[in-house]
């Protein structure tokens, strides 16, 4: 098994009602729950909106990198998956899409060559 | 995909309704003008939390989670906008240093029970300088937790209207200096009568509107319910006329799965099986109205809750007591004279004394011409006329009702009263 981190981007749209939201809660623990059971969650954050970018030679501390909109990473899942491929099937799962939110896969690299 | 129900089952309507507790706090704090501040506050909170909630879980005491948020948000708010003097409704000196601004708005923020906030911020929804649809749509958005979206849906109209309607709202609370308060003895009854009208409308949104979407239909008769028990919860506020509209809310609620068939179509009072009617809720039903009798204040619910049971307590629709709901009837008009509650006097008339009877009381309604496009009042007089063996005259004004309402079922009801011979 190789370890897998789904980024979540979006949906940044703040338009939902309270019922919707709690509609979309529901659905993620859901989801959390079914990868719980196919012994493929690891572990998993939200992030808080706002932060830092910090840059260059000279340290420059500025706000970002992203403040708002669809770019803005909401958190992240570590997940178990055999490949890529599966990583990505998981990622599918997700429910945020209809409200245009994104996912990276990415594939934690192995120290132990 | 698969939902869990006891998850879901935890959080029923937790967002809605502590969207509604969390606007009516903020409401106190920064003024009824700045109700729109309150809800972008509010908004802000509940993503924040659900953007949390979702990937970590919802915390062991949630309300306390959201309610320190939206304090640190309000904390920030009045910070930045500290020179804006109109952002929270009570002036005072500690908010202006910052060594006592955050004890300052704690102290605004808890002051008061969570119950009171809520009522004020219904008689605030419910001021009379406000159109009765705006005070339907505004309890609807700020204590409820609907969006303009779930609110246009629920009363069949479109977002903008809505939004128009909830705009003029805020318009009058930045205008007007309206106070955020549980009105005072003197003008308490006449304020509570607004509040139950709002709650009472509500319901009947729910509860009469056969082509909605079942759940937004369940939720208005949740809320409304849910309304009137808070009223319950404060001594100011529970007056006779709030249990007699509760006693109403149940009894019509008990007779809801009856009044569809499997097929979806409407079943009228004497087809319904009696077994289907809800005796829990029936019960209920007794119990309030029970409580409505102690005191000297009788309303219009009183009699509008007495009718309904007394075709609940009926053991089938020929055992309907009839007299004693005309009696009802009469103590009703008396206590809120409309021509639609004549219209209904009119069927027991028929009932009674037949449908030449019903006919003549129809005729002699004072401001019949109110109901021409009523679609109800050209089925009772085509129901009249059906009965009278005039099939020409009923069918007429079938095809009168059927124009007029635009529900689907209520016009297959007309379309199969028309073909029957």
């Amino acid at each position: 098994m190789e370890k897998f981190m789904l980024i979540f981007h979006g949906p940044g749209s703040a338009t939902q009602s309270p019922e919707q939201m709690e509609e979309n809660m529901g659905k993620w623990m859901a989801w959390i729950d079914k990868l719980n059971k196919e012994e493929r969650y690891v572990s998993g954050e939200p992030l808080l909106p706002g932060g830092k970018l910090v840059k260059g030679a000279d340290k420059k501390v500025t706000d970002g990198p992203y403040t708002e909109g669809k770019e803005v990473v909401g958190g992240f899942f570590i997940i178990n998956a055999k490949d890529l491929a599966e990583a990505a099937n998981v990622a599918k799962e997700c429910p945020d899409f209809e409200q245009g939110g994104t996912v990276q896969v990415r594939q934690v690299m192995k120290m132990d060559m | 995909m698969h939902r869990d129900s006891t998850i879901h089952h935890a959080l029923e309507h937790l967002f809605r309704h502590e969207s509604g507790r969390l606007v009516s706090i903020l409401t106190r704090v920064f003024g009824p003008h700045n109700l729109g501040l309150a809800e972008d506050v509010v908004q802000d909170t509940l993503l924040e939390a659900m953007n949390s909630w979702k990937i970590r879980g919802i915390p062991r005491d949630a309300p306390a989670w959201l309610f320190t948020v939206a304090r640190n948000k309000a904390l920030d708010l009045i910070r930045k906008e500290k020179r804006h003097r109109d952002i929270v409704s009570v002036q005072s000196h500690l908010l202006e240093s910052e060594y006592t601004l955050a004890p300052a708005v704690d102290e605004l923020m808890k002051s008061r029970s969570i119950q009171d906030d809520q009522l004020s911020m219904m008689f605030t929804c419910c001021h009379p300088s406000l159109s009765a649809e705006s005070q339907v749509a505004l309890v609807l958005k700020t204590l409820c937790g609907f969006s303009v979206a779930e609110i246009a849906k629920a009363f069949i109209s479109t977002p903008d209207t809505i939004e128009k309607r909830l705009y003029r709202a805020k318009e009058k609370f930045r205008q007007e200096k309206i106070a955020f308060e549980i009105p005072g003895e003197n003008e308490l009854d006449a304020r509570l009568e607004n509040v139950l009208l709002a709650i009472y409308l509500l319901f009947n949104e729910g509860y009469n509107s056969t082509d909605h979407e079942d759940l937004i239909r369940k939720d208005l008769l949740e809320e409304s319910l849910r309304l009137g028990e808070l009223l319950l919860q404060n001594a100011v506020t529970r007056k006779p006329p709030v249990y007699a509209l509760l006693a109403l809310f149940c009894f019509n609620s008990a007779r809801s799965k009856a009044r569809i068939d499997n097929q979806g179509n409407i079943l009228l009072l004497k087809d319904q099986d009696r077994n289907l009617w809800d005796r829990s809720l029936i019960s209920s039903g007794e119990q309030w109205l029970d409580k409505s009798a102690e005191g000297e204040l009788f309303s219009a619910y009183h009699f509008e809750a007495a009718i309904s049971r007394e075709h609940l307590v009926a053991k089938s629709y020929d055992q309907t007591n009839w007299e004693l709901i005309l009696y009802y009837y009469d103590l009703l008009l008396r206590a809120r004279p409309s021509p639609v509650v004549a219209l209904n006097r009119a069927v027991v008339i028929g009932e009674m004394k037949g449908p030449a009877a019903g006919l003549e009381a129809i005729e002699k309604i004072p401001g019949i011409d109110g109901l021409q496009n009523y679609y109800l009042f050209h089925a009772i007089i085509g129901e009249f006329y059906a009965k009278l063996g005039n099939r020409e005259q009923a069918n007429e004004y079938f095809a009168k009702a059927k124009e007029l309402t635009s529900s689907e079922k209520e016009k297959q009801l007309l379309v199969s009263k028309m073909q029957k011979e």
